[in-house]
């Protein structure tokens, strides 16, 4: 009824003052005010806190109290050791990216054969996408572990003499993270691969068989450049998850031991924060890790660019 | 229900871009008035200024006489069909048709009882629970109109409404539109490119081309009186001859060059239209109907060459290049070449039985009475007043 | 097994015959196939293998190794208050994934369709942060989030989780507003919507399939994180069955077996969600490249 009687006012007298402002601006208010909880949220809880990071890096901080100390803070950092043994082990998980990628390229290749049972395939595969990194964490470490899976396979081959416990020592630990690392993250990318196969035109495939390509040249001159934009996309994604995800794996598997073995960057922020209570460092270690995804992150803005 | 004032109506998007320029149109309540023109003249930036999602740049724009520039488009109430439909896909085809009257606040038993007219109306009752997803091409254009229809709004808004149907259905809608339409009295403003649409269904078609209004009309004065070459053009398929012409009114004749060929046309142009009075060039304009097949020992007539020959069934569209010495002299240069076909200058609509072939040569005359003369730079017609 | 032989049976059968490689064409290289295939599933079903496995089984059989029991099972909720952890993820991922929502449609409409004079460089901005890592602002969204006394119930994690949600959303719903027509959104304002109404009885009932794919995703991502959890509930009665875990398994104190049969029960509610909703995950992880 309001807005009935509203109607009437609007066509017996002239506009009211409201009413004044164009169509145009008032769509443009409305928008605004429609972005502007998800700004709010995104300024007040991820905005905020980069510019805090930033001042606080300068600072001796301790969560209550904070002293301004200036760039030395940054030129201390640099020189503690336990920062570079982070960046090496980034580095040396960096390895485990190939890996990462090319074993669910072979796994979407295969079901993207469509064998019998394929559908079912792909389930199984995508199903430990599901569950908790802490959950495959746990898992892992039992993989792992002294009376672990491993070392049944191993005996299992004969090799009755030989024990690994690779957790438990500094130069394997970090192998037996970037393992649990590409199998937690086989699913995703299969997923993403298998997508992009789905929008393969077969005819391509046809056409190259005609003219006599073999199935490798085929994957090779074909198959790839059209997977391109997905593999790009998934080692964006693969990067970004070596980085800031395997916190649930440490956390569980090796709580970053043995030493600093498996303490990567997210790792230290977080033991330097709230095991050391040096949130000043930690802050500026933060700083560090935001630098290196945001560079992932350039590249994968103009993945997104690149399609708009 | 309303009459609709544009009065100096402009549209400038960006900095420059003048999409609708001082456009001055009155439509009367209960009128039907189709706004036509080729695509980007502008024709559907007035009508989405009349729906309120577009913002007018200056002028004033009335619905009922009151000035509704800054009035959002739910107060307006009007009604607008879209080219693409813009059904709902969420909603069932009785949702879709009563949406506005639930907006409005209607009670559920009048929603029911409008939308339940509405659909009878439109054929549409037997599909009331249907999604538009399930519904043919043409059921969906009239579950837009019934949209439409339901709320007896002040002004129908349609923005080519009929242009994603095929042939057939298109004809047939045309007739169903402007039936309801004279049904509910309801003014209308009709958008389309379409000037078989602009003709059958307007009770006045207004022609617009970049931005500006060219002419307002009847549908019959558009085509019998048009303002300017551009509306000749645009109206009357095919469109009408215009052959830049040199003209000579006498005392008791207008003499017209076409080439080296005279013909002779009445005395009464000179006094009707203001014809240049020393023989300057003029743009004369004949609708292919005009131009009617003699024997050559007619007075007035124009040796003509048929260069191609559309048979369209009922008609037949023949073309022709007027023959003269110069085009002669060079045909017969060009030996082998003769037969290739010249440029045609007219075009001629016979009746299915004509037996013409191409390369034939004719006598055609001009209807004396339906000439049309346009100044050669500006395009205006030289016709001084409505007769 | 014989069935293995015939085709596959596929709607699209006439893409079917045209298509399979040179491996599958002969009945060695398909056997060879479906072989690979198998080992994969097993390595990939290895973990649920673990878990169903060992919890089977008593602290002491776990050690010996060989056994089988309920007793672990018996005693989880003993060990681990698994109701109450259930309880509090259930509830802090419904009411992150509210937020999410009610803040990403808005946006996502607002930037698709009712843009405004920066709407282009504010929506890049929003879309940047979702490369913003938690550790790398950990310490002071911690304190802030700590100074606003949040950290001690679940409205801390909440606006933590829905803010880190939130560009995922407004990126995604943004893109999938682009694809509706303008036409339909014009057609309920002259209907009589304001931009409000059009929102929520135009905007929201199409974005259906976008807001299972949201909320699948971060249902998932929510569920499975630990490190929001941890740091941002500090209640331990309010902690999410996730955190319970790992807080358990990194303490090293508690029995395997029982570990396990938690991580059986926090696994259930993401791989039913998953495997209903497959199609919307990975709608949601492709969104933007997959056209």
């Amino acid at each position: 009824m309001s807005e009935r009687s509203a109607h009437m006012s609007v066509m017996t007298s002239s506009a009211p003052r409201v009413r004044r402002m164009t169509l145009r601006r008032r769509r443009q208010v409305a928008g605004f005010l429609f972005a502007l909880p998800a700004i709010a949220l995104v300024v007040g809880f991820i905005g905020v806190p980069i510019g805090q990071a930033v001042y606080y890096s300068f600072t001796q901080w301790n969560g209550l109290t904070s002293t301004w100390i200036g760039p030395s803070t940054w030129a201390q950092a640099f020189h503690n050791s336990n920062l570079w043994t982070a960046l090496e082990n980034n580095a040396l998980l960096l390895l485990a990216v190939p890996f990462a990628l090319g074993l669910p390229l072979g796994i979407a290749v295969l079901l993207h054969q469509r064998v019998a049972g394929w559908r079912i395939f792909r389930s199984i595969y995508f199903l430990p996408t599901a569950i908790s990194w802490v959950v495959l964490g746990l898992v892992a470490e039992r993989f792992f572990a002294y009376q672990g899976t491993l070392n049944s396979i191993i005996h299992a081959l004969g090799f009755s003499h030989v024990n690994t416990n690779m957790l438990g020592y500094e130069s394997t630990a970090l192998s037996a993270l970037g393992i649990t690392f590409v199998f937690t993250m086989i699913g995703t990318n299969t997923m993403l691969f298998l997508t992009g196969l789905a929008t393969l035109d077969p005819s391509l495939e046809e056409a190259a068989r005609i003219d006599g390509a073999g199935s490798w040249r085929i994957f090779r001159s074909i198959t790839l450049p059209h997977l391109s934009r997905f593999i790009q996309l998934a080692f964006v994604m693969t990067v970004i998850a070596l980085f800031s995800a395997l916190f649930s794996l440490i956390f569980v598997m090796t709580g970053g031991g043995p030493g600093y073995a498996t303490t990567t960057m997210e790792f230290l922020i977080y033991q330097t924060g709230f095991n050391q209570g040096d949130f000043g460092t930690a802050a500026l270690y933060g700083l560090i890790l935001f630098v290196l995804t945001g560079i992932v992150g350039v590249v994968q803005l103009r993945l997104i660019g690149s399609n708009e | 229900m309303a009459e609709i004032t544009f009065d100096g109506v402009t549209k400038i998007f960006g900095d420059d871009i003048r999409a609708v320029d001082e456009l001055s149109l009155h439509v009367a309540d209960g009128e039907f008035m189709v706004l036509v023109g080729p695509s980007g003249c502008g024709k559907t930036t007035a009508l989405r200024m009349l729906a309120g999602l577009e913002d007018i740049t200056s002028g004033s724009l009335s619905i009922g006489g009151a000035v509704v520039n800054n009035v959002l488009p739910k107060d307006r109430d009007v009604a607008m069909v879209f080219q693409n439909y813009a059904l709902y896909p969420h909603m069932s085809v009785e949702k879709n048709i009563g949406f506005a009257l639930k907006i409005r606040g209607d009670s559920k038993s009048e929603i029911k009882r409008k939308v339940g007219e509405a659909a009878a109306i439109l054929h549409l009752t037997d599909y009331l629970e249907r999604r538009p997803k399930a519904l043919s091409g043409g059921q969906r254009q009239r579950v837009a109109m019934g949209r439409a229809i339901v709320r007896s709004p002040q002004a129908f808004l349609m923005d080519e409404p009929l242009s994603n149907l095929d042939a057939q259905l298109r004809v047939e809608m045309r007739l169903e539109i402007a039936r309801i339409q004279r049904i509910l009295g309801v003014a209308t403003v009709y958008v389309t490119h379409d000037q078989v649409e602009a003709m059958t269904m307007g009770d006045r078609v207004a022609v617009l081309r970049a931005g500006k209004l060219q002419q307002v009309d009847t549908p019959q004065d558009l085509y019998d009186h048009p303002a300017n070459e551009f509306v000749a053009g645009f109206m009357g398929s095919p469109p009408m001859n215009l052959v830049r012409c040199h003209v000579r009114p006498g005392d008791d004749r207008v003499e017209v060059d076409f080439g080296d060929q005279t013909i002779e046309l009445p005395w009464h142009y000179t006094s009707s239209h203001e014809l240049p009075a020393s023989g300057l060039d003029v743009v004369v304009g004949v609708r292919p109907e005009d131009v009617i097949i003699t024997d050559a020992s007619s007075p007035n007539t124009i040796k003509t060459r048929v260069e191609r020959r559309e048979a369209l069934g009922a008609e037949i569209l023949v073309h022709l290049s007027h023959l003269d010495s110069s085009a002669d002299a060079l045909a017969n240069e060009q030996g082998a070449l003769r037969d290739i076909s010249r440029r045609s200058s007219l075009v001629a609509k016979m009746g299915p039985r004509v037996q013409v072939a191409v390369g034939d040569v004719l006598s055609v005359q001009i209807s004396p009475e339906h000439a049309h003369f346009f100044d050669a730079t500006t395009g205006v017609t030289l016709r001084k007043r409505k007769p | 097994m014989t069935t293995l032989m015939t085709p596959p049976k596929e709607s699209d059968s006439s893409n079917k015959s045209t298509r399979p490689s040179r491996a599958s064409r002969s009945k060695v290289g398909r056997w060879v196939l479906f072989f690979a295939m198998m080992v994969i599933a097993v390595v990939m079903l290895y973990p649920f293998w673990v878990m169903i496995v060992t919890s089977l089984k008593s602290e002491a059989q776990f050690l010996a190794g060989q056994g089988f029991s309920w007793l672990s099972w018996k005693n989880l909720s003993a060990t681990i208050p698994i109701g109450q952890e259930v309880l509090s993820s259930t509830i802090v991922c419904s009411a992150s994934i509210l937020i999410i929502l009610v803040v990403g449609l808005p946006a996502g409409f607002a930037f698709s369709k009712l843009r405004f004079r920066t709407s282009t460089a504010v929506f890049l901005v929003i879309v940047s942060a979702m490369m913003v890592p938690l550790q790398a602002i950990l310490m002071p969204e911690f304190v802030n989030v700590t100074k606003l006394g949040l950290t001690g119930g679940y409205f801390g994690a909440i606006l933590v989780y829905a803010a880190l949600g939130t560009p995922f959303s407004v990126f995604l719903f943004t893109t999938y507003f682009r694809g509706v027509p303008d036409e339909l959104i014009e057609a309920g304002i002259v209907d009589g919507l304001s931009y409000f109404g059009a929102l929520w009885r135009l905007v929201v009932p199409i974005a259906i399939p976008a807001i299972a794919t949201v909320t699948v995703l971060q249902f998932i991502q929510i569920w499975d994180d630990l490190l929001v959890g941890l740091l941002f509930i500090q209640n331990t009665s309010e902690r999410p069955i996730t955190v319970g875990l790992a807080v358990l398994a990194a303490g090293r104190t508690t029995s395997i077996p029982e570990l396990m049969a938690g991580s059986i029960i926090s696994a259930l509610p993401a791989m039913v969600v998953y495997l209903g909703f497959q199609r919307y995950l990975v709608k949601g992880l492709t969104m933007g490249i997959d056209r």
